[in-house]
């Protein structure tokens, strides 16, 4: 019994149209478009998608046409009837295979005389020339299933003359814009790949089944990444000596920086978690960029008024009442009030203003003496006192994960977070949010603290679906 | 020799954290394929030891060390403690009569501590945590054991205290003439001490009726510190000690050494469970049970280019000659208004204009002029402007000055960008005397 042909799909085009972010995106893997100076893949990369070591397809990355002129005037010139073009698109690679010249032209037809599809990328910001007639006139004379992709790159709009032109040499003509399309593009985009060729249909709708599972798992690994990091900065302290004679300001001070230091080492170790975990390699070399704005740390005022709450939101969460920072009071109390939130919040956020008059972060922790001893007393300072540092923390690792999770892996952008002038607290139901309070007052204090690791896993689980919807309502 | 729960799970929580220092693709890829490969064979994914045994996991039972060694020092000290204590309750000086009821007390007091000691491993509580510290450098799963181990290890020195105890008794019945009585300030009667003694041998007066003191011998060994007078018949009152050593091997050796079986199955038990709700070990069935899906390495990544000069650093374009838009790039007119001087001819080539038509421009640039080729400086450089140069340098004169220049995105604008400016650079540095320039 013959094997059944497993799905090849050479991406090609003309030079630096975006083959590479496609391929990036596609294949879950940014290594390939930052790793290569535009225009100079010069060998194929091959992308296989497996399934437990079983391959499913393959994307073929290849280099841009670089003489197609040249090639088309050698085609026509050896064949002499349309009955014979495939076998002399096969001629021409055997005859120029090791020219310099055609180095790449041969490298991106071998794959696809060896059973490949056609995948062929335009930019579709910029207007359609003739100058690429060429190049999809030699694919038209490999005789293989084809269909193009218009890619943006800029910020034109050609694409309805770009689908006119590319309708008369390929079977079928999708938009995908591979630095911006959501996840579920791609899995329609390789389902449209299906319909290059009946046989392929079937592995590729078993990938797309495959690849949406491995979402929703690293979905619940990455909430849970969030809720064991949350477990840790919620119960952290660091230790030390009080001598009977040594200065208490002094050892709180140094504890104290001790403190946020391993809090902030903890959540860059959380980000550097979940950007694993999504194949995002290369974030951490523009960690740079990465960062979030100067002054807006775990421990600013501005992380505070963002993803913090107020004390009358600690005080009555689950109640249906209370001022979320940044958050409209009408909102939670969906939409009855009647514009009283507008007061009310305003009173609300003042409550919340006089309790945070002075800095936030000075009001995170203080030292406490845990037992004395003759000469002095072993001192903490931590777990934190302050209940909303569990929301800061909690939210800024939620919009983390929402970005690295929605990024595809052709960007090349920096991450940024964006503001809001509502609290993604809104979304989350009244009864979700006396639990995730609960847990977060009551973190789990060891490993096996099954109960209360379970409580907050659960808590975080369903603040990352609400976190999930509000972003969708910002965005 | 199979792994014991205990060190089973101390192997695991030393594996989950190492497991933490691994990328979650390996520890999906490595979990998936065990899983697979038992699969093969029709058998359901490793259990914990098989798996621990698969990933070749180093042992942990180091951290069991402590107790093991506090275990034995407990043990013996049980041992010797039994054996000074029945001496110390043995001693009698010249006519003294050994008192029953003391023996009594001890055992009830044995039984008692042994009970205590399982209702507080059975609670979970650990009132004696101080004594063992916050355990630094020990996996803190270990101390959610500590209320088992410590049972167990009590439980161990408390049986090793019963078998010496008893053991000194029998070479003490065996080796000396012991004088048993029994005596106390309640006011009780021969017949209720009886009926006492009969019920405590319940377990044993069925099948070992010799060890059941009876009436008479009751009556007979009641003494009274200030009473004086001798016993009736000083050979019976040995007599009690099939009974005491019953007493001691039932209601003190054989508890302790059922609890101490109890003990080690309530840790086995515990470790199974803390085992079972480790977080690592639904992470890890999990792996198991999900496909791994796996999407290419990631391609090497290429080196930064050479320095490239700053854009500022170019040389202008000549004052006048021949400008060839390529491909189209930029607008007619750029190209008129690009040089001091007016250009002589404004020529395409490139793009979509056939090779032909490329050979035909080249001839028309032959006014013995430099000759100026626009280009789209943000589409890389292909071959057919590099074959297109090098028909250039061929066809024109050979001191005719050829210089590129690359246009911004706007199609108007020169270009500034430094990587962009990088490939040009080194593709004019692969066709000289071409040269780069801007306005």
């Amino acid at each position: 019994m013959s094997e059944r042909p497993l799905p090849r799909f050479a991406v090609v085009g003309h030079p630096n149209k975006g083959k590479s972010s496609i391929v990036a995106t596609l294949a879950q893997n940014d290594g390939i478009a930052i790793a290569l100076e535009p225009g100079t893949t010069r060998e194929n990369g091959h992308y296989p998608l497996r399934v437990d070591d079983r391959l499913l397809y393959e994307l073929i990355d290849t280099p841009g046409f670089q003489r197609p002129r040249r090639v088309l005037a050698w085609l026509q010139a050896h064949s002499l009837s349309a009955s014979d073009r495939p076998d002399t698109v096969r001629a021409f690679v055997t005859q120029h295979r090791d020219d310099p010249r055609f180095h790449d032209e041969c490298q991106l037809l071998t794959p696809i005389l060896e059973g490949a599809g056609i995948l062929y990328v335009v930019d579709g910001a910029v207007p359609y020339s003739r100058e690429q007639e060429a190049e999809m006139e030699i694919l038209r004379w490999t005789g293989r299933p084809s269909l193009a992709l218009i890619n943006r790159i800029g910020a034109g709009d050609h694409l309805a003359d770009w689908r006119a032109a590319l309708g008369q040499y390929f079977q079928i003509v999708r938009d995908f814009d591979a630095v911006h399309a959501p996840f579920e593009a791609h899995l329609s985009l390789l389902r449209g790949f299906g319909q290059l060729a009946p046989e392929w249909e079937a592995p590729l709708e078993e990938a797309t089944h495959h690849l949406r599972d491995q979402r929703r798992h690293r979905q619940h690994q990455a909430l849970q990444l969030i809720a064991a990091a949350l477990a840790d900065m919620l119960t952290h302290r660091e230790t030390g000596r009080l001598r009977d004679d040594g200065n208490r300001d002094a050892l709180e001070h140094e504890l104290g920086q001790r403190w946020r230091d391993w809090q902030r080492q903890r959540e860059q170790r959380l980000r550097r978690d979940v950007e694993a975990l999504y194949q995002h390699r290369h974030l951490r070399r523009r960690e740079q960029a990465l960062a979030w704005q100067p002054g807006s740390d775990l421990f600013s005022e501005q992380a505070r008024r963002t993803w913090g709450v107020s004390r009358t939101y600690l005080a009555t969460a689950g109640f249906g009442a209370g001022a979320l920072g940044g958050a409209g009071i009408d909102a939670l109390a969906a939409g009855h009030s009647l514009g009283a939130g507008a007061l009310i919040g305003g009173v609300l956020g003042a409550a919340g203003s006089v309790f945070y008059g002075g800095k936030y972060a000075d009001k995170l922790g203080a030292l406490k003496v845990l037992e004395r001893f003759t000469g002095g007393a072993e001192a903490a300072f931590g777990p934190v006192r302050d209940p909303q540092f569990g929301y800061v923390v909690l939210g800024r690792a939620l919009e983390h994960w929402h970005q690295v999770s929605h990024r595809n892996h052709a960007g090349r952008d920096p991450l940024t977070l964006d503001g809001a002038d509502r609290h993604w607290l809104e979304q989350l139901p009244r009864g979700e949010r006396q639990r995730l309070q609960k847990a977060l007052l009551d973190p789990p204090r060891e490993p096996g603290d099954v109960k209360r690791r379970d409580a907050l896993e659960s808590a975080v689980v369903q603040a990352g679906e609400a976190f999930l919807l509000w972003r969708v309502g910002v965005s | 020799m199979p792994l014991s729960p205990v060190r089973r799970l101390l192997d695991f929580d030393a594996q989950y954290r190492r497991d933490q220092q691994h990328t979650p693709d390996f520890l999906h890829r490595r979990d998936r394929r065990l899983a697979l490969a038992r699969e093969q064979d029709g058998a359901p994914p490793p259990d914990a030891a098989a798996w621990l045994s698969a990933v070749d996991a180093p042992g942990a039972g180091a951290a069991l060390r402590p107790w093991r060694r506090g275990r034995a020092a407990l043990t013996l000290a049980g041992a010797v403690l039994g054996v000074l204590t029945m001496l110390g309750v043995l001693y009698v000086d010249g006519q003294g009569r050994i008192n029953v009821t003391l023996i009594l007390a001890l055992a009830l007091l044995q039984l008692l501590l042994a009970l205590a000691t399982t209702a507080q491993a059975l609670s979970g509580r650990r009132p004696w945590g101080r004594l063992l510290g916050r355990g630094d450098g020990a996996p803190p799963v270990l101390r959610q054991l500590h209320p088992q181990l410590a049972a167990r290890a009590a439980h161990g020195a408390g049986l090793a205290f019963a078998a010496t105890a008893l053991l000194t008794l029998l070479v003490q019945v065996l080796v000396r003439d012991l004088a048993f009585g029994w005596s106390t300030t309640l006011q009780t009667s021969a017949p209720a001490y009886h009926a006492l003694v009969e019920q405590l041998a319940w377990p044993w007066r069925g099948w070992l009726p010799g060890a059941v003191p009876g009436l008479e011998l009751v009556e007979q060994s009641r003494y009274f510190r200030l009473g004086g007078e001798a016993p009736a018949d000083p050979e019976r009152l040995g007599a009690w000690w099939p009974f005491l050593a019953m007493l001691w091997l039932c209601y003190v050796l054989l508890p302790r050494l059922i609890l101490l079986g109890l003990a080690r199955l309530h840790l086995n038990h515990r470790a199974g469970v803390l085992l079972r709700r480790h977080p690592g070990w639904a992470a890890l069935r999990q792996r198991f049970a999900t496909p791994w899906v796996d999407s290419g390495p990631a391609p090497v990544a290429a080196g930064a280019g050479p320095a490239v000069p700053p854009a500022d650093t170019l040389a202008p374009p000549p004052e006048s000659g021949v400008v060839i838009r390529w491909a189209g790039a930029g607008s007619a007119d750029l190209a008129r208004n690009l040089l001091q001087d007016a250009p002589m001819q404004v020529l395409e080539a490139g793009g979509s204009a056939s090779l032909e038509q490329d050979r035909d421009t080249l001839t028309r640039a032959d006014l013995g002029l430099p000759v100026v080729v626009l280009t789209r400086g943000w589409e890389p450089p292909t071959g057919e402007l590099a074959d297109f140069l090098d028909d250039a340098r061929h066809s024109l004169p050979a001191n005719t000055d050829i210089v590129l220049l690359p246009l911004a995105a706007d199609d108007q604008t020169a270009l500034v960008d430094g990587a962009l400016l990088a490939q040009w650079q080194r593709f004019v540095d692969r066709h000289r005397p071409v040269r780069l320039c801007r306005p």
